[in-house]
């Protein structure tokens, strides 16, 4: 029996579809299950579709596929929206007697299931609850045992009192009795449950949740969609260890918030998509130069301009590498998955205080709206190491002031790195500009001076080169003569491509790039390998651009730009294109 | 280890201790308007009893933005219209330190414009000082918010067709809880004002008339001028809106036709600063933020397990 569900509910927007699937989610995480979420947003034909869809296994899962099994449809258009996905046996529950969904028409090779949604609903104590009817049912279809759905329900409907909650769980039985007694199916999933203990979290969250581990305790932004959530993450939970969020007039203002919150000595970080870094651009290059820590998250959507603001793309790349005007040095980190998210934001607050720098955190949409279960101790947060850098305090100060007992920011020292003294510090007075400056932070254009701080600036990164490991993530058969390469997102569904390619007879090696900049030299894995492939969800290929900068080898590029993240069974068809057209062969 | 030593120590403060080592002469032209501003501030720091150390003034670019240069201080010169949320934030993140911003009106009403606004809105407690020499006078002598109608400049030969931004009602209605107008040619008044503009908890806003000799008005265009505390003829109460806000529509007009009037316009001192604001729905904490890394008995992993189990 398949193991490996992929279920979905759908519906119109306002339908209750996000709060339902959470549920269904949920339940499964609880009962021991690996959960890996996705969404529909609105559609290829007109607004107002939504979807919330579910992956679940016993095994750890990773991505998405296109594959349904079950789908709850609360409208017609649901079914239409997900034909390339149902397949033969698929079932498809619905409410027969809603006036929208009785002339429905289930294709003949899938499984209709007309259920009465909302009679059943009143019956339990109301029509609201039908969703929660067609969750009931869906567990009967899943062989799902349905008390799983009761912890979920308390979870959501638990504050509305015990009544509301009873309710619920009368409403989930009767769907599942119905289906147990209309219909004689040979039902062919059996989800089986286990006794682990899974946390369930999206990219932003993990964000949130690394912010915070990290001992960032002071938080401006302004929303956009899909950064807003780590804001609203933060909202409410920050405050508990002594942190602040700030909601900023606009993004121009967020940076400025951030980087005025770090002058003063918090770990700050601000976070926002394409359009915000467009206006935070302007104040990057005050941060550089200023030698300010500072994390900037680009949960990056579809561009330009607004774009397709609810789509996955992985288009800012550049913008991020060499947004800004002059030259200036900044870090670029691009998490690959939603545990990722969490230990790359750690890392990327001690990168920017260890190096004084500013650090760009790049996600994008499709992390940050799946929910995925891990084991807890994937985010053990008293592992958790904070590192300041060079802070110094009223005795160590002396250290860096020069004969005239001033003290020098920008001392250019050997390793690029200077102190850095909060205000407040006794002896630390001095200034800082984003004019160019000298050590003691004032203005100069002396040609010397400039050289030497323009050197100290970029010396900062072949130290961090020399001092950090950044490194890659390695999946396949290293000795394999096809190489992929991905950086971000990807991962996921490249590495369950690398299952689907294996069954298939052809051996590949995967290489997934958590470091844009400084990021590892590749070419010896490429110079071992006959065929590299680069995989990313872009037009241009800027991540391949690199790669073939850095080796001087031309390599094959796979790019989506439909605004939808990749799924594994098409990566895996596409690597085996580019084969095909390479002349490589399986095996 | 503490990192804010200087915050708090009993100290003799004088002026002096304001003129820096490196660059004890400003390099604005002889005559400008914005020595008058440096003086005061350096006079009004003693009287507020705040040090160097303790004290972060954050600059914008312009004339005006050297000030950081000037002072001694932990200073940050800032980019173009961005000094106010970055002082505000070093505020919120360490409550403890003397915050000033200070820049042009091209600055702060021009491209900062919707920063002025919301850190009115906001009330944060913090002073800020506004250079308005009715130009653009680093970048010689373009046509500035504050610029008279008909004012010619290189950028508006004609004349500017736009009449001039109304800083003191637009400070007004944003939400600034302490607005004050004085001139460089008023020394005694300007560090009065500055020092209770420093000491006001609130928002403070302080539009400072600087003359700029070389591309818009000499000292002269601002004398005689009236401080209207002082004059019979003006007869409002500051802590009422409605009359601040007709005294500020008149002597913005007034200035465009030649009469400079000065003084105190708006005071709401019982308006709670946005971090108090905060602080009383459970938004900030009561220990500054800053300090907290410094804090031996800090509990950072305090319930990281709570965190946690919300994703259960
Ligand atoms: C983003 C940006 N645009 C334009 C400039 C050029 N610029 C520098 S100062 C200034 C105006 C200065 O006028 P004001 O703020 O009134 O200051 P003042 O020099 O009169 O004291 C301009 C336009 C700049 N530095 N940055
Ligand atoms: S140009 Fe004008 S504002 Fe600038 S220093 Fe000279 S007089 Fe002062
Ligand atoms: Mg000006």
């Amino acid at each position: 029996m398949p193991d490996d569900l992929n279920w979905a509910i759908g519906g119109e927007a306002g339908d209750g579809i996000d709060s339902t699937g959470k549920i269904f989610a949920q339940a499964l995480s609880r009962a021991g299950r690996h959960v890996f979420t996705s969404k529909d947003f609105a559609s290829r034909i007109r607004g107002g579709y939504t979807a919330y869809k579910v992956r679940t296994g016993a095994e750890p899962v990773e991505s998405v596929v296109d594959r349904l099994d079950i789908l709850i449809a609360l409208t017609e258009r649901t079914i239409e929206e997900n034909m390339d996905e149902l397949h033969e046996g698929s079932f498809i529950i619905y409410d027969d007697e809603r006036s929208t969904m009785r002339d429905v028409e289930i294709p003949d090779e899938m499984i209709g299931l007309p259920v009465p949604l909302k009679r059943l609903a009143e019956e339990a104590g109301g029509a609201i609850m039908r969703n929660v009817v067609a969750l009931g049912a869906a567990c009967e279809v899943a062989g799902f045992p349905i008390e799983n759905l009761d912890e979920a329900l308390e979870k959501r409907f638990g504050s509305k009192g015990q009544a509301i909650v009873e309710n619920n769980e009368t409403a989930a039985r009767l769907g599942r009795e119905y289906v147990e007694e209309e219909f004689d199916y040979d039902y062919p999933y059996e989800l089986i449950c286990t006794d682990e203990d899974y946390v369930l979290l999206n990219g932003d969250q993990a964000i949130g949740m690394g912010a915070i581990a990290a001992g960032c305790r002071f938080y401006a932004g302004y929303p956009i969609t899909p950064a807003t959530e780590v804001m609203e993450y933060l909202t409410g939970r920050i405050e508990q260890f002594g942190g602040t969020v700030v909601q900023a007039e606009d993004e121009l203002a967020a940076i400025n918030l951030a980087l005025g919150g770090a002058r003063a000595g918090a770990r700050s970080m601000t976070a926002t998509s394409g359009p915000g870094i467009d206006l935070m651009t302007e104040t990057f290059g005050l941060v550089a130069t200023s030698e300010t820590p500072l994390v900037i998250v680009d949960v990056m959507r579809s561009g330009p301009s607004t774009g397709m603001p609810t789509k996955q793309e992985q288009g800012d790349l550049n913008m991020l590498l060499h947004g800004g005007h002059g030259e200036v040095p900044r870090f670029v980190l691009a998490p690959t998955t939603v545990a990722e998210c969490f230990h790359k934001t750690i890392e990327a607050f001690n990168l920017a205080e260890k190096y004084q720098i500013p650090v760009y955190l790049t996600s994008d949409l499709s992390l940050a709206v799946t929910e995925q279960t891990y084991p807890p101790e994937e985010f053990d947060m008293d592992e958790v190491e904070v590192e300041r850098g060079k802070v110094v305090d009223e005795e160590s100060i002396a250290d860096w002031q020069n004969e005239n007992e001033q003290f020098q920011p920008h001392f250019p020292t050997a390793d690029g790195v200077s102190p850095r003294a909060f205000p407040g510090t006794s002896g630390g007075a001095h200034m800082t500009t984003g004019l160019e400056h000298d050590a003691l932070g004032r203005r100069t254009e002396d040609p010397e001076v400039r050289v030497e701080q323009v050197d100290k600036r970029d010396r900062k990164v072949d130290t961090a080169r020399e001092r950090e490991n950044f490194d890659y993530r390695e999946f396949g058969n290293p000795e394999a003569d096809t190489l992929v390469i991905s950086w971000g997102s990807n991962e996921g569904a490249m590495t369950e491509a690398l299952t689907l390619l294996e069954d298939d007879g052809y051996d590949v090696r995967f290489i997934s790039v958590p470091y844009i900049f400084p990021r590892p030299d590749l070419s010896e894995e490429i110079d071992a390998s006959e065929t590299t492939i680069v995989v990313e969800c872009n037009a241009n290929g800027p991540f391949a651009d690199l790669i073939e900068h850095d080796t001087l080898t031309r390599v094959e590029r796979i790019n989506k730009y439909t605004g939808v993240r990749f799924k594994a069974d098409e990566l895996a068809a596409e690597v085996k294109d580019v084969l095909a057209e390479t002349g490589e062969v399986a095996q | 280890m503490s990192a804010f030593s200087a915050i708090g120590e009993e100290e003799e403060i004088e002026s002096e201790d304001f003129t820096p080592g490196t660059e004890p002469q400003p390099t604005w032209c002889p005559g400008c308007g914005d020595f008058g501003v440096l003086k005061a501030l350096k006079q009004a720091m003693p009287e507020v009893g705040r040090s160097p150390e303790e004290t972060l003034l954050v600059t914008g670019i312009g004339c005006s933005g050297k000030l950081s240069s000037y002072f001694e201080s932990y200073g940050y010169h800032s980019i173009h219209g961005r000094s106010l949320p970055v002082a505000r934030a070093a505020k919120l993140a360490n409550p403890e330190l003397e915050v000033i911003a200070a820049g042009g009106d091209g600055d702060g009403y021009g491209i900062g414009g919707n920063h002025f606004i919301h850190t009115a809105r906001e009330n944060h407690d913090m002073t800020y000082i506004v250079f308005n020499n009715e130009i653009f006078g680093l970048t010689k002598g373009q046509t500035s918010p504050t610029s008279p109608k008909g004012h010619k400049s290189k950028t508006q030969p004609h004349g500017s067709a736009k009449s001039p931004l109304r800083p003191l009602s637009l400070s007004l209605a944003a939400g600034s809880s302490y607005v004050a107008r004085t001139a460089a040619v008023n020394p005694n008044q300007a560090k009065e004002i500055i020092t209770e503009a420093i000491e006001h908890d609130g928002f403070a806003h302080v539009d400072f008339l600087t003359q700029c000799p070389t591309w818009n008005k000499d000292a002269k265009h601002y004398v005689p001028y009236t401080d209207v505390q002082d004059s019979d003829e003006y007869d409002f109460d500051v802590t009422d809106r409605r009359e601040a806000g007709q005294m500020m529509y008149e002597v913005e007009s007034k200035l465009y036709e030649g009469e400079v009037l000065t003084g105190r316009f708006y005071r709401d001192d019982p308006r709670p600063s946005y971090s108090e604001e905060k602080q009383a729905i459970g938004e900030m904490p009561d220990q500054p933020v800053a300090e907290q890394y410094f804090d031996e008995d800090h509990q950072w992993d305090r319930s990281y397990d709570e965190l946690l189990d919300l994703h259960k």
